[in-house]
């Protein structure tokens, strides 16, 4: 399946020159692909220097956009990882006929189209909805409030801890299990002592997906907010609005923000490189 | 924990017993897993199909077969397939890079990978369109090659590309992290090259696991809207794709054509997943020695 | 009977099975609980004559007013109090238009309603929540805003476009919004095929005429904004069609751009309308009333025309900055004219209309 043209089959000895290669052509990609982009977005944000920027970034308007997004990834996050631990779990550790099956039902919030999401949820919960009646009645607000948008911000990072653990299960810990199972610890211990730690990278790549996927996302939660500033506004949604009103700066800005959510990933990795190192030389 | 997920059909107990038996003695896990994909996905996914099905069958199959709503799920599907084929070459290699080899400021590398993920995919939009524009940074170094990136196909195509890397690569790179080096080493003191190593004791075990990664970003791809709305040029049988059409039906308030087509979209990327899925399930048992 | 003591039973296994369970779905339902009581909260006070201290209430309209609002707003909110000692609170949603309708008619909870056209504001009286009449209610038959269409060009005009029959020659590339997903974009097409009209000319050579220029279109972006950009930023085309109130936002914001009004062209009217239904749910027509009727005052559209959009109020228009800022346009045409937007969406952008037809013909 994946060839490299530029590795050549006959080479006996160790070649130092693979790796060297290896790393230009994984760094050209990322270059090409997305860090040039990703860099013109910094570029656009700091072009009229550090200070706008600042200035761009302390408006009520964006302070509560920034605060709203982070309470939906706060309350997300947890659902997704139970979520998604279970389900890794269960399909992981039963056999049953129709694993695929699961598995495919459960990729498919990815493959939905933002705009569909939405509008799967206006038919569910909006006012000419199923719900839509009832929720009248007891005037709850779910879709153009908060509870609709943390519903489709779950719904679109729903996949990802699932995802991410269900292969590092399939590979690993199996036996360990089955061992700790037979010295008579119960299913919690295992879980705990046995199963957690050897998915744990599966794990933080899971939890990191789906928080910048739910800080970001934006095609479901413009169509079930509303948009209200001040109250239903996250900041994708301020990003959009910036822009449209010709703001381009401030658009860039609070997007490069958003973008610096990987420093939070470099930070919380090196937290776990340095716990498990600790682990290792107990 | 003794549950088995087998449904026997027993003639003296009816059907539906059996299965409300199964149901009641599933482990917890199951049920937490089963309640919330009833109510956050199959329910709303009900509501699409109830909503389409209010449509007669002609008139469904009308909006669902028109000749335009074909070319998009061509270049819907067929563009995001490419993409994550693509990435999923690419994405391996990133991932071998990151996790086997030390050079400088790898570990911003590492960290910046989902640096594009977390942009407001409108942003992203943006900001490809505008490198990869004839006048853009990288957009210019082509133009004179006669390629154009910006408003045409091969712009959806790198868009998706943009969006879905992240997935191939943050899957893979798990499993390498906890595989052994050992049975390299031996395979390589047994005098295979690098190159024999990595594709007859490396690569087998690793390709559930890759195909995993282009499942996932290919469905990421078949989703995307905000970003490549922005760098296709949104004309009819060249490069429109499919989500915009949901939108022009929205925008006549055709609620009910509206989910015509994302109903067709979805069941068309359900029979793919499935399809790599399956690939991917028959692998395993392949090197399940 | 005893099916359901039998379910009774197996809930109560399942309650006993697992605590952890019982814990987490609580804490999911009291999370979602908190969620909505924190949503209905606030206290209200009342002044002497019984009405409330503080009222409040929700505007949602199309993106562009948005700086027009920002500074209307305050204004309003200033006079309110030294005239009626009521705090008013406004929450704002800007969106595009189409968006904006659909988000009202499902649910949101919007007590007056600014769009783009008429046709989103027969849209949610359609749906019931506006009562039939809402012209009637305020001045200039709801139009608290009005544009033209504006024709860009390239520094220097190098391919010498100046009226919009230009755009129909071979070699040029146009830059417009799709109609079929920008609302608003649907003026730019309807401003084309009038100008035909105007011309003297049947609806079969109407037709070829906005069918040449269509064919001239390299991309049509999804909505008025994008079309800026790509015309702009990434280089796309000889011409755009844009609002002129874009344009101008655009050129306040540091965009250099160079633009003609044609003098053929089409009157882009932007009702407003109260949502009847949501305001007698949220008792507070008096404010929201007092609101759109100082929409029409001398004060706020200052600050309308000042972002772009042509003041409806004549006093104003007669300002010396303004007459400079908007030239009078020759043959200025209403969508009334073409029928109304009823008419109007159905012939040309309905599926199979005479958009499509021309877009099928230009493959």
């Amino acid at each position: 399946m994946t060839t490299d043209n530029k590795l050549k089959k006959n080479h006996p000895q160790k070649a130092n020159w693979v790796p060297g290669v290896l790393i230009a052509i994984a760094v050209s990609y990322l270059a090409l692909v997305q860090y040039i982009p990703a860099i013109n977005v910094f570029f656009q944000a700091f072009r009229k220097g550090i200070i706008p920027f600042f200035a761009n970034l302390s408006t009520p308007q964006f302070l509560h956009a920034a605060w709203l997004t982070l309470l939906l990834a706060a309350i997300t996050l947890p659902i997704n990882t139970v979520f998604g631990l279970c389900a890794a779990w269960a399909i992981t550790r039963h056999k049953f006929p129709g694993r695929a099956i699961v598995i495919s039902i459960i990729d498919l919030p990815f493959s939905i189209s933002p705009v569909v999401a939405g509008l799967m949820l206006v038919l569910v919960y909006g006012k000419r909805g199923w719900f839509g009646g009832f929720l009248e009645a007891t005037d709850l607000q779910i879709i153009f409030g908060f509870p609709g948008m943390l519903l489709a911000t779950s719904f679109v990072s729903m996949p990802f801890v699932a995802r991410e653990v269900i292969p590092v299960l399939e590979e690993f810990g199996k036996d360990q299990e089955e061992a700790a199972r037979t010295l008579g610890a119960n299913e919690w211990q295992i879980f705990w002592r046995v199963t957690l730690p050897s998915v744990r990278w599966g794990l933080l790549y899971g939890l990191i997906l789906t928080n910048a996927r739910t800080m970001g996302e934006f095609g479901a939660i413009s169509v079930v907010s509303g948009n209200i500033i001040g109250k239903t506004q996250t900041l994708p949604l301020f990003v959009e609005d910036a822009y449209k009103q010709y703001e381009t700066e401030a658009a860039f800005s609070a997007a490069v923000l958003l973008a610096l959510l990987a420093v939070v990933t470099l930070v919380l990795k090196e937290i776990l490189e340095r716990k498990t190192h600790i682990q290792d030389v107990e | 924990m003794k549950a088995s997920m087998t449904l026997e059909t027993n003639r003296k107990v009816p059907f539906w017993k059996v299965f409300i038996d199964n149901v009641i003695h599933l482990p917890w896990t199951w049920r937490i897993t089963i309640a919330y994909l009833t109510f956050m996905l199959l329910m709303p996914i009900t509501a699409l199909f109830l909503k389409a099905s209010t449509l007669p069958t002609a008139e469904f199959w009308e909006i669902a077969t028109s000749p335009l709503a074909l070319a998009t799920y061509n270049v819907t599907f067929i563009t995001a397939i490419l993409a994550a084929l693509l990435n999923g070459v690419f994405g391996t290699l990133i991932a071998w890079v990151l996790v086997r080899y030390d050079f400088p400021l790898k570990k911003i590398f590492d960290a910046t990978v989902d640096l594009p993920f977390a942009l407001p995919t409108a942003v992203a939009g943006l900001t490809l369109a505008t490198v990869y524009s004839e006048n853009g940074w990288i957009g210019s170094f082509l133009a004179p090659l006669g390629i154009k990136l910006s408003f045409t196909r091969a712009g959806v195509w790198v868009a998706m590309i943009f969006i879905s890397l992240p997935f191939v690569i943050r899957t893979v790179e798990p499993v390498l992290q906890e595989m052994e080096h050992d049975v390299e080493e031996a395979a390589w003191s047994l005098g295979a090259s690098q190159w024999e190593t990595f594709w007859k004791v490396i690569l087998p075990p690793l390709f559930p696991t890759i195909l995993t990664g282009v499942a996932l970003g290919f469905s990421r791809a078949v989703g995307e809207y905000g970003s490549i709305v922005i760098i296709s040029s949104n004309t009819p049988f060249q490069d429109l794709i499919a989500p915009v059409l949901i939108f022009q039906r929205l925008e006549q308030y055709d609620y009910a054509g509206a989910t015509v087509i994302g109903v067709v979209l979805l069941l068309i990327s359900l029979v793919l997943l499935l399809g790599i899925n399956f690939l991917q399930a028959w692998s395993r048992r392949y090197d399940n020695r | 009977m005893s099916l359901w003591q039998r379910s009774l039973q197996q809930l109560q296994l399942i309650l006993r099975l697992n605590s952890l369970r019982n814990f987490v779905s609580l804490f999911l339902v009291g999370m979602f609980l908190s969620v909505a009581v924190a949503a209905c909260s606030g206290g209200n006070q009342t002044l002497e004559n019984g009405k409330p201290k503080n009222v409040e209430f929700t505007l949602v309209s199309f993106i562009v007013t948005r700086d027009a609002y920002k500074a209307i707003i305050p204004k309003f909110i200033e006079k309110w109090q030294q005239e009626h000692n009521q705090n008013v609170t406004i929450s704002q949603s800007y969106g595009a238009s189409g968006s904006q309708t659909r988000a009202v008619i499902d649910g949101l909870p919007a007590d007056v309603v600014h769009l783009a056209l008429g046709l989103d504001t027969e849209r949610i009286e359609k749906a019931g929540l506006i009562k039939p009449g809402w012209q009637r209610e305020f001045p200039n038959n709801g139009i608290v805003s009005q544009s033209v269409a504006a024709l860009v060009t390239r520094a220097g005009n190098p391919k010498n476009i100046n009226t919009w029959a230009d755009l129909q020659k071979d070699g040029i590339r146009m830059v417009t919004a799709d109609p079929k997903t920008s609302g608003v974009a649907r003026w730019n097409f309807v401003a084309l095929w009038n100008s035909a009209m105007i011309n003297n000319q049947d609806e079969g050579e109407a037709t070829e005429f906005v069918r040449k220029i269509y064919k001239n279109v390299p991309a049509l972006t999804k909505d008025a904004r994008e079309a800026t950009d790509a015309f702009l930023k990434q280089g796309q085309g000889d011409a755009l069609i844009n609002y002129e109130n874009e344009i101008i936002l655009a050129q306040q914001k540091g965009l250099k751009v160079n633009y003609t009004i044609p003098d053929v062209n089409i009157s882009i009217d932007n009702p407003i309308a109260i949502v009847d239904q949501n305001v007698d749910k949220h008792r507070n027509r008096e404010v929201v009333a007092g609101f759109v009727q100082y929409l029409f005052s001398s004060e706020a559209q200052v600050e309308f025309a000042k972002v772009g959009f042509r003041p409806v109020n004549k006093e104003v228009y007669q300002t010396q900055e303004f007459i400079k800022k908007y030239p009078q346009v020759k043959t200025l045409a209403k969508i009334q004219d073409l029928g109304g937007w009823d008419v109007v969406q159905k012939k040309f952008f309905a599926d199979g209309g005479i958009f499509d037809q021309i877009q099928s013909r230009n493959r």
